[in-house]
């Protein structure tokens, strides 16, 4: 099967390219071939990402603080703080939440508009052009539409609501309804990515599978069920992990959208991470917050890996 | 590793044959020639560029004034840039909020602050003691013809920490109220002279919200507040202080407050805004749209938004301090002030060129009048232009009764002490909770910011 399918959808991604094969193997070397090459990336991955990773590790040891006054080391002091403090706790389970909430409908939806594009429908490049424009706009724009959609006395969403009889809606008011009103946004704005690799994998996949379960006397559900999802699997587990990494990050539309509110209903924590840090000037605290988010992040990422290796 | 050109990677990428002219190796020493003329250069043009061969660079100033507001700044720097003493200005706007007095104070504790910065006087207590901003010189500020006279008491003396002067106040910025006149009048709410007459009691100024809606046909008092981290505590602040109840924040908590005093406030704030006669669901823009379109008689805003009022076409437009419906006036107000940001070393000729600056600045705030704001400096409030200036000389009185938030690190203008406090404040208005629960919560919020380490102290 790996030897007729198309590179890129079933061949194996840990095959070696032939060349080096035969050749010892290479160690980091900044002096020969592309060494050079790699140098201004190693150089910047190096200042910008493992010295700050470094450094906040340092600082969420200490009471840094953004004003002029002295640093000290304190110890776990500062986790000692955020694993009692209920605001890291609710933040947390607020970003949870919105994590399940929004990539259930992110990866179903763009799996449904791709597939329905991918049916053949008439005028491909709008529908493509349609559900991949909104990811194309910036999240100052998307929020600023949204808050006019949410407006509580003008806006479209309520106007919609009371002219079919039924009550409004505080979308952004009603501390049970806002996360819904930030995860439909997010599916609206971001869906459009989704689609588009679902998409991808669609049209490079062979067609021979699917006309012979045709000929063997299949449906379309059928065909749907047992023949493309199964193909699409990997795409299925790249879009889902990609997709829980960015909703576990998600802040800025909430930050424009509902600073956190109503009542910290929709409060992230990094946005928690923001206010102690940048508003609260309590740099050291802050970096232990979200390092005790930065190891939650990755034992999600562990377990989901493992997860989906085993269903492979 | 194979030092040899090598036979593999992209076709096209090396061609032995080709001439030596775009090889890898030129075009590597070429683009790093061309990257270290650009890393070097960037220093040099940087030195070059400000202000005029000879003289002392351009004076640094931050401020934080977008919309009308920046450009009445514009206007009172090019006047004072203007002659043979003027200054030559490189100004900087930041965005309002958070973000701005994130990066002031980043900075500040870098050490190579601007010259001279905004800042809100309810910020105070989070900046002076951390040593983020640098004392002023008053000898100095006097020799330029400002001094303490010339201030009100009570914004003076927010200008100060431990009795020193870290601030120059411009304007008192309070939260009052813009009505329609028309609408007023119909709803008999105004005085023969034609300005909104007074309150005097809750059930005044509820009855008020009535008779205005009927006469807009829809709502009757407007107030946005909904994911608004400022206009609940705002509203609720001014009403508090009105009860002469008073509300500080001792460092270690608990805070002080008049528990009974704040549920009775947050009790008629949800009467006032019950859903029917004012609506209380809207956020501020909402509020604003309302407003300007004719669908509320009354709106509690800050003056700051006259500008925008007046652009919308509203035939007369009424405004006056924030009502004074319990037992004592007072409005909530905050302060634009300038400071001198901290500076590891700073050189003292820049920094008189920074004294004098402040001074002509402040002298200059009848143009910053025009948009709404009470100039701080009372020499100019005194001046006939000002009393001719309608509405803003009709409430020019709320600058005596002015509230600021109790001073600590935590508290002031974009900070997250009244984020905290919008949010019970919200919630209570929309009614999903009471307004003990409410003001409970409060009280909690405000206790776990006091009982956090100071990160100034």
């Amino acid at each position: 099967m790996t030897t007729t399918a198309p590179a890129g959808t079933t061949a194996p991604a840990h095959q070696p390219p032939s060349d080096t094969t035969a050749a010892p193997r290479r160690r980091l070397s900044l002096t020969g071939g592309g060494g050079l090459f790699v140098l201004p990336f190693l150089v910047f991955f190096g200042l910008f990402l493992v010295w700050p990773v470094v450094q906040g590790i340092w600082m969420s040891l200490t009471d840094a603080s953004l004003s002029l006054r002295d640093t000290e080391f304190v110890g776990f002091a500062n986790y000692t703080e955020a694993f009692g403090d209920p605001d890291v706790w609710s933040s947390l389970g607020n970003t949870v939440f919105f994590t399940v909430i929004s990539c259930v409908p992110l990866v179903l939806v763009a799996l449904a508009m791709a597939l329905l594009v991918h049916s053949g429908l008439a005028g491909q490049w709008v529908w493509r052009l349609a559900y991949f424009a909104p990811y194309l706009l910036p999240v100052t724009v998307v929020t600023l539409i949204w808050t006019w959609l949410y407006q509580p006395d003008i806006g479209l969403g309520n106007q919609l609501l009371t002219s079919l009889g039924m009550e409004p809606v505080g979308w952004l008011s009603d501390e049970s309804v806002a996360m819904w009103s930030v995860a439909a946004l997010t599916v609206w704005w971001t869906v459009g990515f989704n689609f588009l690799l679902y998409l991808a994998a669609l049209q490079s996949l062979p067609v021979t599978y699917d006309e012979a379960a045709a000929l063997d006397g299949a449906g379309a559900w059928r065909r749907l069920w047992s023949v493309t999802l199964p193909q699409l699997r990997h795409t299925t587990v790249l879009v889902a992990m990609l997709q829980v990494l960015a909703s576990l990050k998600v802040f800025d539309q909430i930050y424009i959208l509902t600073k956190g509110g109503p009542n910290g209903s929709t409060r992230p924590i990094l946005e928690y991470v923001y206010d102690v840090g940048f508003t609260g000037y309590r740099l050291g605290y802050a970096s232990a917050v979200s390092y005790v988010f930065f190891a939650i992040v990755i034992v999600i990422s562990v377990v989901q890996l493992r997860f989906f290796r085993q269903e492979g | 590793m194979n030092s040899a050109p090598p036979a593999r990677g992209l076709p096209g990428a090396w061609d032995p044959g080709r001439p030596a002219g775009i090889g890898r190796r030129r075009l590597l020493r070429y683009g790093t020639a061309g990257a270290a003329a650009l890393l070097a250069g960037g220093p040099l043009t940087g030195c070059a560029s400000p202000a005029r061969a000879g003289e002392a660079s351009a004076l640094k100033v931050w401020d934080l004034f977008q919309g009308g507001d920046g450009m009445l700044m514009d206007e009172m720097i090019a006047a004072v840039s203007r002659g043979p003493h003027g200054f030559d200005v490189d100004r900087t706007i930041l965005d309002w909020g958070p973000s701005y007095y994130t990066k002031l104070a980043m900075s500040a504790a870098g050490g190579r602050a601007s010259d001279v910065a905004v800042l809100h006087l309810s910020r105070l207590a989070g900046y002076a003691p951390g040593g983020l901003l640098d004392p002023l010189d008053l000898d100095l500020l006097a020799e330029f013809g400002v001094a303490e006279k010339d201030f009100a008491p009570a914004v003076w003396k927010r200008a100060q920490h431990r009795g020193t002067v870290y601030a120059i106040p411009l304007d008192v910025h309070p939260f009052i109220v813009f009505y329609d006149k028309d609408a007023a009048d119909k709803a008999g709410l105004l005085d023969p002279s034609g300005h909104l007459a007074p309150m005097g009691s809750p059930e005044a100024f509820l009855d008020a919200g009535k008779k205005l809606a009927e006469v807009t046909g829809k709502s009757g008092v407007l107030f946005g507040h909904v994911t608004d981290t400022a206009q609940s505590w705002r509203q609720f602040a001014a009403l508090y202080a009105q009860t002469g109840a008073s509300f500080t924040l001792p460092d270690g908590g608990p805070p002080k407050i008049d528990i009974d005093a704040a549920v009775k406030v947050v009790s008629f704030m949800k009467q006032l805004f019950d859903g029917r006669t004012n609506p209380n669901n809207l956020d501020y823009n909402g509020a604003m749209a309302a407003f300007m379109d004719g669908r509320g008689g009354m709106i509690m805003a800050g003056e700051w938004e006259l500008p925008t009022f007046r652009k919308s076409g509203i035939k007369h437009l009424g405004a006056a301090p924030f009502p004074q419906v319990f037992d004592r006036p007072a409005v909530y107000a905050d302060s634009h002030s300038f400071v001198t940001p901290h500076q590891d070393d700073p050189d003292p000729a820049r920094r008189r060129e920074a004294h004098r600056y402040i001074a002509e600045i402040v002298k200059q705030s009848l143009t910053w009048a025009s948009a709404g704001h009470i100039p701080a400096f009372l020499p100019v409030q005194a001046r006939p232009q000002y009393a001719r200036l309608d509405p803003q000389s009709s409430y020019a009185a709320a600058g005596e009764i002015a509230v600021l938030d109790p001073p600590n690190w935590f508290a002031g203008a974009g900070g997250n002490f009244q984020n905290r406090m919008c949010q019970p404040l919200q919630s209570a208005l929309l009614g999903n909770t009471s307004a003990e629960k409410a003001v409970r919560q409060m009280v909690r919020e405000a206790d776990t910011l006091l009982r956090r380490p100071n990160p100034v102290a």
